[in-house]
């Protein structure tokens, strides 16, 4: 089998599923027992749209991290060009996105307990909230993070 | 392996005889164990929080049933699903919906769920609009020599006919991938857009012993559409987008 141009190394075979790649069939889908045997959680619906918001950032951070260890910077004296980089490109177009998501990783993920979580998310996600030290008031990060969980959803509620 | 009294956390469901103990810690990082009845197994483990850190367990929730479908067919329930007690799963999900639970999960027996997202350039998407379609182009010329608030009602029009002929193009794209992909599949299941650069977002249930077969032909639709459309295969997943039974399942 020729592999003409640049081979997209995973189009054959399918990529081990990142979970940002299906955490909607997995929210939306499923089989759902009747809402009347279910023990009664208390804002299970909010916390789900949270989820998607976390686990959307902590891909961005991935791909951010993914982007920065490919880019060839080789010349001495630009050791600190990494941190440089990470910091514009957080703080670029996408500043108001990522932020109230950023917050959401912190308090979700980092916040309550030590987690054992193993897979590849850890690495990249604790280094951001290494980062980012400072802390902002929680209301402007969790107000643009609802906003943008409602365009995420749209067309997809009740799925 | 059995899980004692107090509120379960329900994964999914399995025929009884294909049931196997899991590695992974379930939510809460409880150990998953199951109940039995009517010749099927629930997926639990012990809920002791009254209210889930979605963010946290949605991860748990997502290996378990990646593990338990490593070699068996589980149809997943829906992340978030508590009941009430052993009791409640044999009461309220087990025997009440063994009939169907039973046939649906010989339906999906030895398929897995692969998923095909495609993602527009938007900057691609929109300059391919312009140039294809004179009527858009040609008010986008005369906009751009006026004021913007001399224009409002035709900016709106404007925005209008590059909408309607991002629809177009998406259902086509739509269409056209289902086309190449579905002689491979049992079922297809279109999901709804996830966002406004989505160009499908189908998810096909598929034979373990066609995934590679599956595979060339996700391969031939990259190599077709790569110009425009950004392609990721994501699998194999548990049937989440067919463990509702409401999908025709055919042959593949």
């Amino acid at each position: 089998m020729a592999i003409a141009t640049q081979p997209r190394g995973y189009v054959d075979r399918p990529r081990p599923s990142g979970l940002v790649d299906v955490i909607d069939v997995i929210l939306d889908k499923g089989l759902v027992i009747d809402i009347y045997v279910r023990v009664a959680l208390v804002g299970i619906e909010l916390l789900t749209i949270d989820a998607r918001i976390v686990i959307a950032s902590v891909d961005t951070y991935l791909r951010f991290a993914e982007a920065v260890n490919r880019l060839d910077i080789t010349e001495q004296g630009q050791a600190e060009g990494l941190p440089q980089l990470m910091e514009s490109l957080t703080s670029g177009g996408s500043k108001s996105k990522t932020e109230g998501a950023l917050e959401g990783v912190k308090e979700k993920i980092f916040g309550s307990d030590d987690d054992d979580d193993d897979d590849d998310d850890d690495g990249s996600s604790s280094r951001s909230s290494k980062r980012r030290s400072s802390s902002r008031s929680y209301g402007d990060g969790r107000s643009s993070s609802k906003k943008r969980a409602r365009s995420g959803r749209s067309g997809g509620d009740n799925g | 392996m059995t899980n004692g009294g107090g509120a379960l956390y329900v994964y999914g469901v399995m025929s009884a005889a294909e049931r196997e103990s899991l590695e992974v810690a379930g939510v809460e990082g409880a150990e998953v164990g199951t109940v039995e009845g009517h010749g099927l197994a629930a997926l639990t483990s012990p809920v002791q929080g009254s209210a889930l850190a979605a963010a946290r367990e949605v991860r748990a929730h997502w290996r378990v049933l990646q593990e338990a479908s490593e070699s068996a067919t589980v149809l997943p329930v829906r992340f978030g699903t508590v009941l009430e007690g052993e009791q409640a799963v044999r009461d309220h999900l087990l025997e009440p919906n063994a009939e169907r639970l039973t046939e649906l999960l010989d339906r999906l027996r030895g398929c897995v769920q692969l998923t095909v997202k495609g993602l527009y350039d938007e900057q691609a998407l929109l300059a391919e609009v312009v140039t294809s379609t004179p009527s858009i182009a040609a008010l986008r010329a005369r906009l751009q020599s006026m004021p913007p608030q001399a224009a409002y009602y035709d900016r709106i029009r404007l925005g209008e006919m590059v909408a309607g002929e991002i629809a177009r193009r998406r259902e086509a794209d739509t269409q056209h991938a289902l086309q190449v992909l579905e002689p491979s599949a049992r079922a297809s299941c279109v999901e709804n857009p996830s966002a406004a650069e989505s160009a499908f977002d189908l998810s096909f249930l598929v034979p373990r012993g066609k995934q590679s077969a599956f595979g060339k032909r996700v391969r031939a639709l990259v190599e077709e559409v790569e110009d425009r459309i950004d392609i990721r295969f994501v699998g194999p997943l548990p049937p989440y987008s067919f463990a509702e039974g409401n999908h025709e399942i055919g042959e593949a």
